[in-house]
C-alpha cells in the first residue's frame, strides 16, 4: 500500500530548488542597483553580479553537498559528530542568531518601502508589526506548508519582474549601458562583495537539507535554485541602467520598485504600476522572512528539545521585533543590513571550511 | 503511519451514558407475553397494527407500523400464505422453521432472538411475525412508505447533463449511483448514525481506484461519530471534517448522481445518508471547488473558458469591495486620473468614508440574499425588486451611497452566485469581509496580508489527508491540465494525481480502426 507521498514532513529536492530563490529574492533587490551602480562604471555592475552569484551558487551546492552526506540528520547531529557538541551548539546558536537578525533586517526593510511607496501618515511600527505577525501565524503552521507557500508565491513573484523587464524595453537606451569593461578590478570585487548581500539565504541549507526525502539530489536543486536570482538580479540590473542611466541609479533609494514606476500599461487601468510591484514584492519578502525565521526556530528547536516550538517563537517574535525598531533611519537600517550579511557570510564561510575538514578527517558516518 | 500522523487526531470518547433504556429481552414462548412486552416498549402507539393469524391449533400474530410499510406486499406474501398454510406439525419450532423456509415469499426475511431486534425492524419498517411457543421471531423486509419522486435537482442546476437529482431514500440512492458505475468494484460499506436516530449512512467508493488510507481514515472518522439525531448529512460533515475553525468547507455535497459518479472514479469517497438528496464528497481540495460537471459535458474550449471566468469570479467575489476601499481610501492615486475623479464626483456629498459604505451595501445584499433563500419563489422575486432596484436605488437618490459603490456591490453579489458550489460561495462572502476589514485598516498592504494570511491558512487545510492547496502546491503539474484549464478529453488520460490512486489511468489510447 503506497502512503500520501507528500501528506509528511519530509520535503523533496524540489522544494529545496523553490525555497533557495524564495529566500533569496527578498527586500535586498529593491536597493541593490543603487549600490552597485555606485561603486561601479557604466553597466560594469553585472560583472560583479555575476562573480557574487557564481560565489553564492557554489556555496550553496557546497553546504548542501556536505550536509547531504549526513541525510535525515539535524545541523545539531552532524555538527556535534564532527566538531563535538560543546562546538556544534555553540554553531547552531550563532546561525539562530544570525537568521533573527536578518528577520528583524527585513521586518524593518518592508515598513521603511512600504512608507515610501504605500502609506505616508501609518507608523513604521504598525507597518512592521502587523508583518511580524502574519510571519508569525506561518511559522506557526506546519513546515511542510511553508514550502508549499514558497511554491505558491513564487511564480507570481518572477511573473511581475517579467512584467516590469519586458513594460520597460520601451525605454531602454543602450547608450545608459554605456562604458563598458571600463571598471577597476578592484571596484569590481568590491561591488561583488556590496552584492552577497542581496544573495544571502543560503544558511538555510544548514536545517533543510536534512529534511530532505532524496539528498542525492539536493546539491544539485539547491545550486539550481540560486542560479535564478542571479539570472533575475544580472536583468534587472542590466534594464535598469539602460532606463535610467549609472548616476540616476546611483541616486535612486530603490531603483528597482523606480522601475515599476515607469511602466505605463498600455491599458491604463492602473496607475503608479509601482505601488503594485511593491505589493507583490511583499510576497517575496514575507517568503525570504518566513524561512529565515523557521530556520531560527528550527535551530534554537535543536537546541531545546523540550521546549515546544510555539513557545521558541513567541519568545523570539518580541526580540526580533525590538531589534527590528532599533534603526533610526535609513542609514543605519542599511548598515545593519551590511553587519549581518557580512557576518552571515564570513560565518557560513567558516562553517563550510571548518565542517569540511572536520569531515575528510573524522569521515562521513556518524 | 505516515498519514496516520498527518490526520488530525479525532479520538472522541464514546459516552456510554444511559440516554436510552436497553431492550435486551429474549422473546418468551409465551405470545400474549410478547405482544404485552412489545407494546409496552413502544406504549401502545395507535399506528402498530397486531393482527392474530391461527396456524392449525398455533396461535401467530403478524405485526407492524402502519404507514412504514407496503401494505399489498405484506397482505400478499405474508397474511394470505399464512392463512393457507396447513400444517400437521405441532412442535411451534417446527412451524416456524417451515414458514421460514417454505410458505412465505419474502426474500428478506431474517430471525432476531429479541425483543430489541423486533422492535427496531418494526421501526424501521419490517414485519415481524410472532408464532406461540417459539423463542425466535421472523423480521420480514417489507418497508415501503411515501416518498418523493426523482427530480431535477433544485440547488444545483446545470445546463447539460443527467437532470436526475438525489431523493431522500437511501436505496434509491444507491442506485442512482449503480445506474452510473456498473462496476463489481464499487463498494457500499454501511454504518448506523445517531443513538436515538439509527439511520442508515453508506460510505461508497470504488475499490482499486481509491487510495486505501482514505478509506480507511474516513471508516475510522465515521465509527467515531455518536450522536443523538442525524437529520441530514451536514451533521455528518461537520462531525468528520479535518477543521472546524476554517472558513472552507473540507466535505463537498452534491444532489447530482453524475458529480458523485466522477468523484468516485476521481478517486473520491462519497457518503450517503438516509434522509437527505445531500450526498457528501471528500476528499476536497480548492481547485475541485471551482469545478462544475458542466466544464467536462462542454467542449474543452467552452470548459476552459468557463473555469477561467470562474476564477475570476472568486477574485471579484473575495478582493473587489475590499481593492475599491483600498483603492478609495488610501490610495487615490492609482486609480488613472479621469476615473479618480469620476468616483470623487459620484461621492460628492455621501457622508460616510467608504469602508462604511460598502460595508452597508454588503450587509444589505446578505440580507437580500437571506430573506430570498427562505421566501417561496414568487415572493422571492418581489424581495428581488423591491431590495436590488428600489433601495439601491433609493439610497443613492438620498446620497447615502455612491453609485460607484452599487455596482461594486452588485458585481462583487453576482460574482460570488457565479461559484457553482453554495458552502464556498458562502466561504467567499466570509472572507470578504475579512478583505474589507483589513483594506480598511492597512489600504492594499492589509489586503496582501490578509491574501498571505488565507494562502497559510489553506496549505496548512487538509481534507480526509490530503493537502487543501494541492495540486498547485505541493505541484502535481499533471494534473494541471484539468485545473483552471480543461484540456480535451481524450487528452485527460490520468487520474488525479494527488489523490494517488491505485488505478492511474482513466481512458485508453482509443480505437483508431473504425
Amino acid at each position: 500500500m503506497r502512503d500520501f507521498e507528500y501528506s509528511d514532513e519530509r520535503i523533496s529536492s524540489r522544494e529545496i530548488m523553490v525555497a533557495m530563490p524564495s529566500v533569496v529574492i527578498g527586500a535586498g533587490v529593491l536597493s541593490l542597483p543603487s549600490d552597485l551602480a555606485s561603486i561601479t562604471i557604466g553597466s560594469d555592475g553585472w560583472i560583479s553580479l555575476a562573480v557574487s552569484g557564481m560565489t553564492a551558487i557554489a556555496l550553496a551546492w557546497a553546504i548542501a553537498k556536505l550536509a547531504s552526506r549526513f541525510p535525515q540528520q539535524s545541523f545539531m547531529d552532524y555538527a556535534s559528530h564532527l566538531v563535538s557538541k560543546p562546538v556544534a551548539v555553540v554553531m547552531t546558536f550563532l546561525l539562530a542568531l544570525i537568521s533573527l537578525q536578518y528577520t528583524a533586517f527585513e521586518v524593518r526593510q518592508i515598513a521603511d518601502v512600504a512608507k515610501q511607496y504605500l502609506f505616508d501618515r501609518t507608523p513604521l511600527e504598525v507597518i512592521s508589526l502587523t508583518f511580524l505577525l502574519v510571519v508569525v501565524y506561518a511559522v506557526s503552521g506546519s513546515r511542510e506548508g511553508l514550502f508549499r507557500l514558497n511554491t505558491m508565491f513564487l511564480p507570481i513573484i518572477l511573473l511581475i519582474t517579467v512584467g516590469v523587464l519586458l513594460f520597460n524595453f520601451g525605454w531602454f537606451d543602450f547608450g545608459n549601458l554605456q562604458p563598458i569593461f571600463q571598471t577597476g578590478f578592484t571596484d569590481l570585487l568590491r561591488g561583488a562583495g556590496s552584492s552577497v548581500t542581496s544573495y544571502i539565504g543560503f544558511g538555510i541549507l544548514w536545517f533543510y537539507v536534512g529534511l530532505v526525502k532524496d539528498p542525492e539530489k539536493a546539491p544539485r536543486a539547491a545550486a539550481i535554485g540560486m542560479s535564478l536570482p542571479m539570472l533575475l538580479y544580472v536583468l534587472l540590473f542590466v534594464m535598469i541602467v539602460g532606463v535610467f542611466g549609472n548616476a540616476a541609479t546611483a541616486n535612486l533609494l530603490y531603483p528597482t520598485v523606480e522601475l515599476a514606476k515607469t511602466v505605463d500599461l498600455p491599458v491604463g487601468f492602473f496607475e503608479r504600476f509601482e505601488s503594485i510591484f511593491f505589493v507583490i514584492w511583499i510576497m517575496a519578502i514575507f517568503n525570504t522572512t518566513v524561512m529565515v525565521l523557521d530556520v531560527a526556530v528550527l535551530a534554537l528547536h535543536t537546541l531545546f528539545k523540550n521546549t515546544p516550538k510555539i513557545k521558541i517563537l513567541l519568545i523570539v517574535t518580541p526580540l526580533t521585533y525590538l531589534v527590528s525598531m532599533y534603526p533610526q533611519n535609513l542609514l543605519e537600517v542599511s548598515r545593519f543590513g551590511e553587519i549581518i550579511s557580512y557576518t552571515g557570510v564570513g560565518l557560513t564561510v567558516f562553517l563550510l571550511i571548518l565542517l569540511s575538514v572536520m569531515l575528510k578527517i573524522r569521515g562521513g558516518k556518524p | 503511519m505516515r498519514l496516520g500522523a498527518i490526520f488530525k487526531k479525532k479520538n472522541k470518547q464514546k459516552s456510554k451514558d444511559s440516554g436510552q433504556e436497553n431492550f435486551t429481552v429474549d422473546i418468551e414462548k409465551n405470545l400474549d407475553k410478547n405482544l404485552a412486552n412489545l407494546r409496552k416498549m413502544l406504549e401502545e402507539p395507535n399506528d402498530l397494527v397486531v393482527r392474530e393469524v391461527p396456524i392449525g391449533n398455533t396461535r401467530s400474530a403478524v405485526v407492524y407500523i402502519e404507514g412504514m410499510i407496503d401494505k399489498a406486499f405484506v397482505h400478499k406474501n405474508i397474511l394470505n400464505k399464512l392463512q393457507e398454510y396447513q400444517t400437521d406439525a405441532d412442535d411451534s419450532r417446527k412451524i416456524l422453521e417451515e414458514i421460514f423456509e417454505e410458505t412465505i415469499t419474502v426474500a428478506d426475511v431474517q430471525k432476531g432472538k429479541t425483543l430489541d431486534d423486533a422492535a427496531n425492524a418494526l421501526l424501521s419498517g419490517s414485519t415481524v411475525v410472532y408464532i406461540d411457543g417459539a423463542r425466535q421471531v421472523l423480521i420480514m423486509g417489507t418497508r415501503g412508505w411515501e416518498t418523493r419522486a426523482i427530480e431535477k435537482p433544485t440547488t444545483e442546476s446545470a445546463l447539460r447533463g443527467p437532470k436526475e437529482g438525489f431523493v431522500e431514500s437511501l436505496r434509491t440512492n444507491m442506485t442512482l449511483v449503480r445506474r452510473q458505475i456498473r462496476d463489481p468494484n464499487l463498494r457500499f460499506k454501511t454504518y448506523y448514525v445517531g443513538r436515538r436516530s439509527k439511520k442508515k449512512l453508506v460510505l461508497s467508493y470504488v475499490d482499486g481506484v481509491i487510495h486505501p488510507d482514505i478509506v480507511k481514515e474516513l471508516h475510522r472518522r465515521l465509527q467515531s461519530i455518536d450522536m443523538d439525531f442525524a437529520p441530514e448529512s451536514g451533521y455528518i460533515e461537520q462531525w468528520i471534517e479535518d477543521s472546524f475553525l476554517s472558513p472552507f468547507p473540507q466535505i463537498s455535497n452534491t444532489e447530482r448522481p453524475d458529480k458523485v459518479a466522477a468523484a468516485l472514479l476521481q478517486g473520491k469517497a462519497a457518503i450517503i445518508l438516509d434522509g437527505t438528496p445531500f450526498v457528501l464528497l471528500a476528499p476536497v481540495t480548492l481547485g475541485s471547488t471551482l469545478q462544475s460537471p458542466d466544464d467536462y459535458y462542454e467542449r474543452w474550449t467552452i470548459g476552459t473558458l468557463l473555469r477561467t471566468l470562474r476564477y475570476g469570479a472568486a477574485f471579484i467575489a473575495i478582493f473587489l469591495p475590499g481593492l475599491y476601499i483600498a483603492l478609495a481610501s488610501y490610495h487615490p492615486g492609482m486609480i488613472p486620473s479621469d476615473l479618480a475623479f469620476s468616483i470623487g464626483a459620484s461621492r460628492q456629498g455621501v457622508p460616510f468614508p467608504a469602508f462604511i459604505e460598502a460595508l452597508l451595501m454588503s450587509l444589505t445584499m446578505e440580507l437580500l440574499r437571506e430573506a430570498g433563500a427562505r421566501l417561496p419563489r414568487n415572493i422571492g422575486q418581489t424581495i428581488g425588486i423591491v431590495g436590488g432596484l428600489v433601495i439601491g436605488e433609493a439610497a443613492v437618490t438620498a446620497g447615502i451611497v455612491s453609485p460607484i459603490m452599487v455596482i461594486v456591490v452588485a458585481l462583487n453579489a453576482i460574482a460570488s452566485f457565479a461559484i457553482p458550489e453554495y458552502s464556498v460561495a458562502i466561504s467567499f462572502r466570509i472572507l470578504l469581509f475579512g478583505f474589507m476589514i483589513a483594506a480598511a485598516f492597512l489600504g492594499l498592504y492589509g489586503i496582501i496580508l490578509a491574501y498571505i494570511m488565507v494562502n497559510i491558512h489553506i496549505v496548512n487545510l487538509k481534507s480526509v489527508g490530503v493537502p487543501y492547496s494541492a495540486p498547485f502546491a505541493p505541484s502535481f503539474f499533471r494534473d494541471w491540465t484539468d485545473l483552471v484549464l480543461r484540456l480535451p478529453v481524450p487528452l485527460l488520460t490520468t487520474r488525479p494525481k494527488y489523490l494517488q490512486t491505485n488505478d492511474r489511468t482513466r481512458t485508453g489510447k482509443g480505437d483508431t480502426d473504425a
